[in-house]
């Protein structure tokens, strides 16, 4: 008995340096990122040249002896590190409207190359997120003690990983068109960004070439990798394929960030010899975190659809029971990681503001500010759908009917709570439509969209979304703990205060200064937070040897269900081509802000109508072309609940996936 | 309706061709009655969502650029007929289904964007020749307010901005809350007074506690109400007001960029343009024209001034155009010529009869469909603007070639030529033309 707790002890010590070991590897980029960001984020703060740059200078004043006082080196100054390097590229461009500057074919080609790069962008994001899916629920699989879960997590981890492989080859493909794309079309830009990366776009290159050869590896190995160490070892490949496709992320993200906040250049785009300047810019970190939750809220709600694609199509009962389940923790996952994103989207929106302030009011306060509103009646969508979803798993648990009476009021609040969020206080208005409606702020709805009563309005959203998933996980079991009562009363009254507390500082935003209610921001997300982070551990701790009121019945669930997980995948992925958008026209007619100019017919922005009925097409064919995929992929599949049965582990309730959440 | 479902027929046509085929392969080949039956029925069902998807294709596509982008109503067609499949085709019904669904969020928040005041912004600014120097101070001062507002008159509409675009962080009427960056009414007055404040140490560059001492080596500091102007322009870093500084630099940073550079890049003409409209806007007198030059030469360095001869080397496809794209459209046609030759509804003054009559929302789509017709144009707004740049790729019927000339791309920017688009493929025979904008 003694030694059996020994290994338990000693498979959980394994286990959690494991977990320790990949979370570190996978933030090794962003960690060694850090130091450079000390040193040179401050801009005009740092002094004189980087060690490199002084090496480099006198190494070649050095080796050209006498003459190199004759040959002055040419130094040029960095338009953002305000520091000295020597000139070693040619610089920008100055384009015209010209087919030798922008060859064209009898179409815009700005929206040739916005659905190429979308399209490129939808894939990739997808099979990036993908794998690191594989490796949380791998690992999942590999520390629980119930092995039929064990088995289910680590059948559920391939399937991940097989829709994630024929994405791969595609997402390949596309890489290839947008490449094609830009050469035809923006040949002068596409040549001047190449110089200024050439230094690392080979290494781009060979990380695809390993990000490939680890996940085929990874891929094929599954069922040879089975057992003790080799599981390990396979366990460890995912966490090297992550990490390969995380850096290999960051240097796609380091164009972006440069034609938004170019750095590593003087002011006529001429190339100062620091690569890392030219990849470390102001916007880098920013993109690079919001990007990688933004991918994986997006692979969570691609895999969710394909679950519930799945399940539809479905013929038996354990087929929708695989699926069902499937699709609860993929959209689990991904919401997991969208409640964080707006934080990532906050502080990527301050660094726009302290790179440049114009830029920030561009998109926050000026042409671009119509397109936050869709944005946050998009946010609104995917938390209504959430809790719709919950609400409906309710059904496929005994003892969830008991909830369903009160769900009319979580339903009141978050209406009434989406409804203040979208309501906007300033908009952009032509002279005619500002005298139309009086001034700036419309007479009755601009007394309500103040900021404060904004973020009352979300908080309320994102407190009713825990507290429906505080009942979900309360559906079939009812707390059996000495303190119970006493739990389940402090849990009322938090959410109570918080919630008063929320609508309060809402209300009393209005009567106290705009620079003063901004503040007031900070105490509402506390709130909600609190809810978060306390409540649902309070609520596991309470569940802990709950009576049981009957099983968890998966499949048992509503097909309306699945359409709210459908409903979130297209939400998700119409809001990642909003967001990229505005992210993109922000530059206005820059190619690289304040550097290259555009030139092109195009350099204009288009309307909303427009870009969202682009979005629109972009999201549509994604999904064509991925429901093919997934139609494709079963065309030779077995089900995964027969193959399961073939193989029975001893103790499995063959067909139940989960009886946990 | 009629048009749409021509236009439906003539798109898909190969695909019906198909359904036909495999209708007749049913009715000859297959013996058992319920199975042909069935099959004769989803082949109908097949054709008629067929017919539905390239109704909704051809709809789009000819309003891709149009004024009423109708993508939605598209969507919603496919919605429908996805559903219809799915009820019909059992076997792909999840996908159909869930195809349709998408269809539709995807139509919801199509519509919803374009539900929404449309907002469009505009060309870069395109640099225009003015001789600054001969102005009198009053027409500097309106070059000034065209400079920071975007037009004359514009100063006093709340949100307008132009090239300077002051306005997105100052504010410029008295008591206007102004959180970003200072309120500039009264600044002439005030700038005196700045130079005495402790922080300024006007005279000790060394002694400022900002970022940046100086504007460039040897600069020194402002020694008059104008030397501080040009200096706030040209180095915000030099002194930063109270309260006004980068958030956490403690007022030794300034969040403004220089004017003189990129993104705004104001030439030095324009920056005393700007200085002489901030005097005179207020009833004060501005200083002489080469007096505000002066202060700006002191805080930027040679190498970084925009001359007016700089300004026309860098000005590119911009250069020489008769129409920039900020005039309105009637004003367009007017400095083409355009009128000269062509009768253009709702342009007064533009009853030439040398070329057709511009009724392009009527004309285009027949000329797209006409045998004869050799362009590229898919839509009215191709059509058009293919006209204006070649305009012998379609010669309409009873008018010479070559009688239009063939350098409006060069001479019109591309503003102006979207403009002119826009108005024509608005113009319908029969119909009220659009207001000019």
């Amino acid at each position: 008995m003694g030694r059996l707790k020994f290994r338990m002890a000693r498979k959980k010590i394994l286990a959690t340096s494991g977990l320790f070991a990949m979370g570190s590897m996978l933030l090794l980029p962003i960690f060694l990122a850090l130091p450079a960001l000390a040193g040179g984020g401050g801009g005009s703060a740092a002094g004189g040249p980087p060690p490199d740059v002084v090496a480099a200078q006198k190494a070649k004043a050095e080796a050209e002896g006498a003459s190199a006082e004759e040959e002055k080196v040419e130094v040029g100054r960095d338009v953002y590190y305000k520091i000295e390097g020597p000139v070693v590229g040619g610089p920008a461009p100055k384009t015209e409207d010209s087919e030798t500057f922008y060859p064209r074919y009898n179409f815009e080609s700005r929206v040739l190359l916005w659905v190429a790069n979308q399209q490129h962008l939808y894939y990739g994001s997808f099979v990036l997120a993908v794998p690191i899916f594989c490796m949380c629920i791998e690992f999942a699989g590999m520390v629980s003690k119930d092995k039929a879960m064990a088995k289910k997590y680590d059948q559920l981890a391939h399937d991940f990983i097989k829709i994630s492989l024929t994405a791969y080859s595609l997402t390949a493909i596309l890489g290839g068109i947008l490449i094609f794309t830009f050469l035809t079309l923006y040949p002068a830009f596409f040549g001047y960004l190449s110089s200024i990366f050439r230094p690392v776009m080979h290494i781009y290159a060979l990380m695809f070439v390993a990000e490939s050869g680890c996940l085929y590896i990874y891929y094929y190995g599954w069922d040879k990798m089975t057992h003790g160490v080799m599981k390990w070892i396979h366990l460890s490949m995912s966490v090297v394929l992550n990490v390969i496709g995380t850096v290999l992320m960051f240097l796609a993200n380091s164009w972006i960030a440069f034609m938004m906040s170019p750095a590593g250049i003087d002011e006529q785009g001429r190339y100062l010899g620091n690569i890392w300047h030219v990849l470390h810019t102001a916007l880098w970190n920013p993109l690079n975190v919001h990007r990688i939750l933004g991918n994986m809220a997006f692979g969570g709600g691609v895999v969710a659809a394909y679950a519930a694609y799945r399940f539809l199509s479905s013929k038996t009962d354990e087929e929708r029971a695989h699926y069902d389940w499937m699709g609860y923790i993929a959209m689990s996952l991904g919401v997991a990681f969208l409640i964080p994103l707006p934080f990532a989207g906050y502080w990527l929106m301050r660094e726009v503001y302290a790179y440049r302030q114009q830029m920030g009011i561009t998109l926050m306060g000026g042409l671009l500010a119509w397109l936050f509103i869709i944005q946050a009646t998009m946010i609104g969508i995917l938390f209504l759908t959430t809790n719709y979803y919950l609400w409906q798993a309710l059904g496929r648990m005994t003892g969830g009917e008991r909830f369903q009476r009160y769900i009319k009021y979580l339903v009141f609040i978050l209406v009434v709570g989406l409804l203040v969020f979208i309501t906007p206080h300033t908009i952009v208005m032509s002279p005619a439509e500002l005298k139309a409606m009086g001034g700036q702020q419309h007479p009755v709805l601009g007394n309500y969209g103040v900021m404060s009563a904004k973020n009352g309005g979300i908080n309320a959203i994102i407190m009713t979304t825990v507290l429906s998933f505080i009942w979900y996980q309360r559906g079939n079991r009812v707390p059996a703990v000495k303190w119970a009562r006493l739990g389940n009363t402090f849990m009322i009254c938090f959410f109570t205060v918080a919630q008063l507390n929320n609508v309060w500082l809402a209300v009393y935003g209005y009567f106290i200064p705009a620079n003063v209610r901004i503040g007031l921001s900070v105490p509402q997300v506390a709130g909600t937070l609190s809810c978060l982070f306390f409540m649902t551990p309070l609520n596991l701790a309470m569940l802990k040897g709950a009576r049981q009121l009957g099983p968890i019945k998966w499949g048992k669930i509503s097909p309306r269900s699945q359409y709210a997980l459908i409903m979130l995948a297209t939400a998700f992925t119409w809001m990642m081509g909003l967001m990229g958008y505005i992210r993109s026209s922000v530059r206005l007619f820059w190619h690289v802000n304040e550097v290259m100019r555009d030139n092109s017919p195009w350099a204009y922005t288009h309307t909303i109508g427009f870009a969202a009925n682009i979005i629109s097409f972009n999201v549509l064919f994604f999904w064509i072309s991925i429901l093919f995929v997934f139609w494709l992929g079963t065309l030779g599949m077995k089900s995964p609940v027969t193959a399961a049965a073939k193989e029975p582990v001893a103790g499995a309730p063959v067909p139940q996936p989960a009886a946990g959440h | 309706m009629l048009g749409l479902i021509v236009d439906g027929f003539l798109m898909g046509w190969p695909v019906f061709a198909l359904l036909v085929g495999y209708f007749m392969y049913c009715q000859t080949s297959i013996s058992d009655p319920e199975m042909k039956k069935r099959l004769q029925f989803k082949t109908m069902i097949a054709m008629l969502t067929g017919l539905m998807l390239f109704m909704a294709i051809s709809n789009y596509s000819t309003n891709f650029h149009g004024e009423s982008r109708l993508l939605p109503v598209s969507l919603v067609m496919i919605t429908t007929l996805c559903f219809i499949m799915g009820l019909y085709f059992t076997n792909l019904a999840a996908l159909f289904k869930i195809g349709g669904f998408m269809f539709f969020v995807a139509a919801a928040l199509s519509g919803y964007g374009n539900w929404l005041p449309q907002v469009e912004g505009g060309f870069p600014p395109p640099v225009v020749k003015l001789d600054f120097q001969s102005m009198s101070a009053q027409q500097l001062a309106d070059e000034g307010e065209k400079i920071i507002f975007g037009g004359l008159g514009q100063s006093k509409v709340q949100g307008a901005i132009g090239k300077g675009q002051c306005p997105l962080c100052h504010g410029f009427q008295q008591g206007f809350l102004s959180e970003r960056a200072p309120n500039l009414f009264d600044v002439p007055a005030r700038a005196s007074t700045r130079l005495d404040e402790p922080n300024y140490h006007k005279g000790n560059p060394e002694a400022r506690p900002s970022v940046q001492k100086e504007a460039f080596p040897g600069s020194g500091t402002a020694e008059n109400a104008q030397e501080y102007i040009a200096e706030s322009h040209a180095c915000p870093n030099c002194y930063v007001v109270p309260g006004f500084g980068v958030k956490g630099s403690n007022d030794t940073e300034s969040p403004m960029p220089r004017i003189h550079k990129p993104p705004i890049s104001l030439s030095m003409g324009e920056l005393a343009a700007v200085d002489t409209w901030i005097y005179i806007r207020e009833g004060k007198e501005a200083p002489a024209y080469d007096e505000i030059v002066a202060s700006y030469e002191k805080f930027i360095p040679e190498a970084d001034r925009i001359t007016v001869t700089a300004e026309e080397e860098e000005g590119g496809a911009a250069g020489g155009v008769l129409a920039t794209g900020e005039e309105p459209v009637n004003e367009i046609f007017m400095k083409a010529a355009c009128v000269a030759c062509h009768t253009i509804p709702g342009i007064e003054g533009a009853t030439g009869k040398v070329g057709p009559k511009l009724v392009e929302g009527t004309n285009a789509p027949k000329r797209i469909k006409d045998s004869s017709y050799k362009g590229h144009a898919k839509s009215v707004r191709e059509y058009i603007t293919e006209s204006i740049l070649d305009p012998s790729a379609y010669v309409v019927t009873d008018y010479p070639d070559n009688q239009m000339p063939k350098d409006f791309g060069k001479k019109l920017s591309a503003g102006a030529v979207n403009k002119i688009v826009n108005y024509l493929s608005q113009l319908q025979e029969g119909k009220e033309p659009p207001p000019v904008e």
